[in-house]
């Protein structure tokens, strides 16, 4: 079941805003299916990315992201589908798709017994850097990924969030077209979590399209201009995070909590049009309302007016998790 | 670049095993030690062997124990049975047997035919080529005095005839026919130079093997290969890239140890390109293989203990532990599936008979051959493994 959200070129279109013209493909992913054994890991996917765009693929373990991925960059080849980057078809045994590809494994796949330089100038020549650009490249990124000054220490001394660095920036060195990150705040401390986030950002304001595989909703919502659910191999829904809220009816939560009349106050919003429903839960009440932003402060009105002492009032929004939890009835993490 | 990214994963490979210094000590001194145990095997302290001559009392056979006696040798007066025995089971090097025919052309001053049985082990090529020697001086001897006596001359006329006419008369046609090819085959090399060409070949094959298939399977564990192959990289130029940097580790080490034997020992290696040339695709076949081997096992000692193994079943069925030309027939053409024999053959050609890069191309041919299969079964085995969870 694929509940794309809109038609696919509004949605590319409306994704950064850029008018009236339609960004650049970058990546077209067609009806892609990997089976290991009896595993169908990945079953039917289909996504595009547009210049410019970070699209995210927010799953749990096991969902297929990095099958996916792995499909996407040419590392595994597809029982069926296909994939275009840069208009250039996947596969084969020619490798000029993959010059549009910086790659960002899930885990980290750097020589422990180089340096930090040694590894991007490596991984640079691969692509095809050589001379003064290489040496350039590999000094911006350095600089960018913060290990400028411990550039010639071998990678297996550096802490865990270095080392994560380092992985990422051997994906960035060739300015890729279609930058593929698959989960790379996975152990990392917060303050590490908010520099990598933020570098990705920068990168996707420079035009690059980002291809960006989480499982933490925070992570997805703050970067990703359209978002993929997945799960057991599939699409579930697809679109900017407001579509995929208004999938779950895009409904809020208010929770009133407080002393006194309790039933008055039920009857007090209750009557109010923004309020759906009303569930007294002990010493609360819980009330389902359209927008509770604009709703908030006449229903605190109404509700003290009828004589309710409120001790607390809890606003929530429905998240990701709630559209996770809407579409698979399953929690995002478990 | 296609050759710029082969040429990057070669150079990583090399920078890499100089990274660790256990490798560097290993580059040095394993070789070293080698070379150190060439050295033993030529120093001439050693008894240089033992020799049984078999046959009846005869002038020649006596003319020979004394020409014999003239070298390092052990010599012994035995029967046939009790000879071949002792060949057989490696207490003698080498066996003559002396035929009354032989012993009676001796006297007459006719061609002579001497019968050697050589042992298998290579100081026995050796030793076969000082009983050679020998026995080519007792005749060479024995000719000219049957010559003279035949004019009628006393013993003592005869000897102050031969002390100063050695090459003013020209000695009864004599001949050593060694009944085996194998003794003609080495009568031109000595004892190190067979077992260094021999050695080079076992040592640099297991070397890229044995090395190769670890280095691959910790970059596939790393995600290395993986990267790399994210990278506009085909599998084939990732698995060239990998086994080039293996070959020239291995190669350096050869080149060392060839050196070294040259400038120590001063074994003669021949022509230095053919040498070259031969030890740089017979390296390529043994980093093809571990290339194989590399991907298609997950673990880094089964994939060494198998590389080892293999080079050393590979270096004894094709001829550089016990020389091929001993083999039977039916196995010696067994052998040559394995790189080894064909290596052996041309080593021999360039070491023996002076043969030069043209000279061996029939076999620098199937070694290119078999390099490029094992490279090209590598490279697809490579693409295989990335959908194997390791
Ligand atoms: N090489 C493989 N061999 C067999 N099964 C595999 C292989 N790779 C993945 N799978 C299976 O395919 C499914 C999808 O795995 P995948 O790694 O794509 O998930 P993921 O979404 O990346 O998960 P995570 O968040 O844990 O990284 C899982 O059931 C996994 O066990
Ligand atoms: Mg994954």
């Amino acid at each position: 079941m694929n509940l794309s959200v809109t038609g696919e070129p509004e949605a590319l279109r409306s994704g950064r805003g850029e008018g009236a013209n339609v960004a650049e493909k970058v990546l077209g992913a067609q009806g892609l299916v990997k089976r290991f054994g009896p595993v169908t890991a990945v079953d039917g996917v289909s996504f595009e990315i547009a210049a410019g765009e970070t699209f995210g693929l927010l799953g749990p373990n096991g969902a297929g992201k990095t099958t996916t991925i792995s499909m996407v960059a040419g590392l595994l080849v597809p029982d069926a589908g296909s994939v275009t980057v840069a208009g250039v078809p996947m596969g084969g045994s020619s490798v000029e798709a993959k010059r549009h590809i910086g790659l960002v494994p899930q885990d980290l796949a750097i020589y422990p017994d180089l340096s930090a330089r040694a590894n991007l100038e490596y991984f640079g020549r691969l692509q095809g850097l050589r001379g003064s650009t290489l040496r350039q490249r590999t000094a911006e990124v350095l600089e960018l990924i913060g290990l400028a000054d411990r550039a010639k220490e071998p990678s297996k001394k550096f802490s865990g969030g270095m080392k994560r660095r380092l992985n990422i920036g051997v994906g960035l060195l060739h300015r890729p077209t279609l930058l593929i990150l698959d989960e790379p705040t996975v152990g990392v401390d917060p303050q590490s979590r908010n520099s990598i986030l933020e570098s990705i950002e920068a990168l996707s304001v420079e035009g690059m399209a980002v291809l960006y595989t989480t499982h933490y909703m925070e992570e997805a919502e703050r970067l990703c201009d359209r978002i993929a659910i997945i799960d057991d191999g599939r699409l579930q829904a697809e679109g900017t995070r407001d579509q995929l809220i208004e999938l779950t009816g895009g409904v809020d939560t208010i929770r009133l909590t407080g002393s006194g009349s309790l039933d008055a106050g039920a009857a007090a919003v209750e009557q109010m049009p923004a309020v759906r429903r009303v569930v007294r839960d002990h010493g609360t009440l819980v009330l389902t309302v359209s927008n509770a932003p604009t709703a908030i402060a006449p229903i605190v009105n109404a509700a003290t007016g009828a004589g309710l002492s409120l001790a607390d009032v809890e606003i929530s929004r429905p998240d990701l998790e709630s559209v996770f939890l809407h579409l698979t009835g399953k929690a995002l993490r478990d | 670049m296609r050759t710029g990214a082969v040429l990057a994963i070669t150079l990583v490979e090399i920078r890499r095993f100089l990274a660790d210094r256990s490798n560097i000590f290993f580059a040095f001194v394993f070789p070293l030690v080698l070379v150190l145990v060439l050295g033993i095997q030529n120093s001439g302290d050693q008894p240089a062997g033992r020799v049984a001559v078999v046959g009846d009392d005869s002038s020649l056979q006596a003319a020979l124990v004394d020409a014999l006696a003239g070298s390092d040798l052990e010599v012994e007066e035995t029967d046939a049975e009790t000879m071949r025995a002792d060949v057989a089971q490696g207490r003698r090097q080498v066996g003559v047997l002396v035929s009354p025919e032989a012993a009676r052309a001796f006297d007459d001053g006719d061609a002579v035919e001497l019968e050697i049985v050589t042992g298998g082990q290579t100081a026995a090529l050796a030793v076969a080529q000082v009983v050679r020697t020998a026995a080519a001086t007792a005749m060479l001897r024995g000719g000219q005095e049957t010559v003279l006596a035949g004019t009628g001359a006393t013993e003592q006329e005869v000897d102050e005839a031969l002390a100063g006419a050695d090459e003013r008369i020209a000695p009864a046609s004599l001949a050593v026919q060694d009944t085996s090819e194998v003794a003609q085959e080495f009568s031109n090399v000595t004892g190190i130079q067979l077992v260094a060409g021999s050695m080079l070949l076992l040592f640099t094959f297991l070397n890229t093997l044995a090395g190769g298939a670890a280095t691959l399977i910790q970059a596939r564990r790393d995600g290395i290969v993986r990267r790399t192959l994210a990278a506009p990289v085909t599998a084939g130029q990732a698995i060239t890239g990998i086994a080039l940097g293996r070959l020239a580790i291995a190669g350096f080490q050869a080149v060392y140890i060839v050196v070294a034997t040259r400038l120590l020992f001063g074994v003669d290696w021949g022509d230095i390109a053919a040498v070259t040339v031969l030890l740089l695709l017979f390296g390529l076949v043994g980093a093809g293989l571990s290339m194989i081997l590399g991907t298609a096992f997950d673990n880094e000692g089964t994939a060494t203990g198998l590389a080892v193994g293999l080079g050393l079943v590979l270096g004894a069925l094709g001829g550089t532990m016990f020389p091929l030309e001993f083999f039977p027939d039916t196995l010696r053409r067994v052998a040559h599936i394995t790189p080894h024999a064909w290596g052996y053959e041309a080593i021999a050609q360039i070491q023996r008979h002076g043969a030069g890069v043209l000279d061996i191309l029939p076999q620098l041919g199937v070694l290119a051959g078999m390099a490029a299969v094992t490279l090209l079964l590598g490279s697809w085995l490579l693409r295989r493994s990335l959908s194997r969870a390791m």
